[in-house]
């Protein structure tokens, strides 16, 4: 063993995990190079050092909170009680059986492209949990549309809209991700409540596809409403009245 | 885990993953320039850990999972705000071959010599590290395997050692400006 490759082992060495084999060679190696002996010395310093005196940066329990609070938010409050991926099946397939044999017709309500708008949906309301939980919300603090839609520039590959819109009260923007792409996040307050407007390039997205179209949903008793601007998406979320946002939703659809 | 077991459903890898949060924190504050950005940072990895929790295969580490999410939520951070510098895979790369290259200072650190180091100075010497070179001397402190660490860093895991070993000279190269005794002339 030369002492390139005996200094390449010394953690693996002094962490026994190398086969016995070379854990031998590396101590037969040690004994007769003094250069690689102190490289050694060195690298088990360097290791005691860091274990007793690297500063650690524990989160702070205001943090665990809000993560706690992500985790419920986030996950269904109903998770699937079979445990098995056998039995996961077999429910669903003795329920159609006993509905079959009853005589009853199960007719579905969800629209047409239904899993789609769900899909989009999600990631809306996971990019307004995400301006609700942070503790930087915005990047541009709103001194207005004027300060806010220049800060844009250079950052996103479009020029986003920041309406004003009564009753919102512009807070500022950031740039986010929705999915794979780069998103403006318009955030505003209304009241005691935070909206969120999201716009992204709606692209291969399954955003409405006509411009006069605003779609309402709802994830995590979240509303989000949905439109389209040419080849951009608009995704406006919060948790006020399905009623009012969308109101103001189609408000600023309106205005494209 | 036994490999016949379901995946874990969202809920649980939600309520495991909160176990992380400390080990995830210090990773991001290392990471990152400011509480507020760790925390930032911290936030954006739990939030994509839920949405890609369908991803998680069985027997998968899940601690190096989440480091993986996270050092990707910062890559994306990074490469969304070019404007602030930062080092990156390039940087290390010359640094420590440039290192590698310096006439060795190893006889000034002795374990005589840094007892006067403290956590503060081996905190300062981490940070003018590049962002690789941290990342790797945390994650094998966390006692990450090479693949675990590997698929973090997004390298070959052959790489992984030759990358470390770079870092902790680096390191050390920083250690021995703070041994008082051990200044090098």
């Amino acid at each position: 063993m030369n002492c390139e490759n005996a200094k390449l082992q010394l953690l693996d060495y002094h962490r026994e995990r190398l086969p016995a084999e070379v854990q031998e060679e590396v101590r037969t190696h040690l004994h007769a190079c003094s250069s690689c002996a102190q490289a050694d010395r060195d690298e088990r310093t360097l290791s005691d050092l860091l274990e007793r005196q690297l500063p650690q940066h524990p989160a702070r329990p205001a943090l665990k909170r809000r993560l706690a609070a992500l985790v419920k938010a986030t996950t269904p409050a109903h998770e699937p009680w079979f445990p098995f991926p056998v039995a996961r099946w077999l429910a669903p397939a003795l329920a159609a059986g006993l509905l079959a044999t009853t005589g009853l017709l199960v007719y579905s309500k969800a629209p047409r492209g239904g899993s789609e708008l769900a899909l989009i949906t999600s990631e809306a309301v996971n990019d307004h949990l995400r301006v609700l939980n942070s503790q930087r919300p915005v990047e541009i603090e709103s001194g207005g549309p004027h300060q806010v839609k220049p800060w844009f520039q250079g950052k996103l590959d479009f020029s986003p809209d920041v309406p004003e819109v009564a009753p919102l009260v512009l807070q500022g923007g950031s740039v986010g991700y929705f999915r794979d792409r780069k998103a403006a996040v318009i955030v505003y307050a209304l009241r005691l409540h935070t909206v969120t407007l999201l716009e992204v390039r709606a692209g291969d997205l399954p955003w409405p596809s006509s411009t006069s179209e605003v779609r309402a949903a709802s994830d995590r008793r979240f509303n989000a409403f949905f439109w389209r601007g040419g080849d951009l998406g608009y995704a406006l979320v919060s948790d006020i009245d399905a009623k009012e946002l969308g109101a103001i939703a189609r408000e600023i659809a309106a205005r494209k | 885990m036994l490999k016949w077991l379901p995946a874990r459903t969202k809920s649980s890898l939600g309520h495991e993953a909160l176990a992380y949060a400390d080990t995830l924190h210090n990773l991001a504050r290392y990471l990152t320039r400011s509480e507020s950005d760790a925390e930032d940072l911290v936030q954006e990895t739990y939030v994509r850990a839920l949405q890609a929790s369908a991803q998680f295969a069985v027997g998968t580490n899940l601690k190096a999972w989440l480091f993986t999410i996270l050092r990707n939520a910062q890559l994306s951070r990074y490469r969304s705000e070019r404007s602030k510098p930062m080092a990156g895979v390039d940087d290390i790369a010359a640094t420590a071959e440039a290192i590698q290259d310096a006439p060795s200072s190893h006889d000034d650190f002795s374990l005589e010599q840094t007892k006067r180091i403290v956590g503060n100075d081996i905190e300062a010497a981490m940070r003018s590290l590049t962002e690789d070179a941290r990342t790797v001397i945390l994650l094998d402190l966390e006692g990450l395997a090479e693949s675990e660490m590997a698929l973090v860093l997004g390298c070959p895991a052959g790489t992984v050692k030759s990358r470390l070993s770079r870092a902790r000279a680096a390191l050390r190269e920083k250690l021995a400006d703070y041994a008082p005794e051990g200044k090098r002339e």
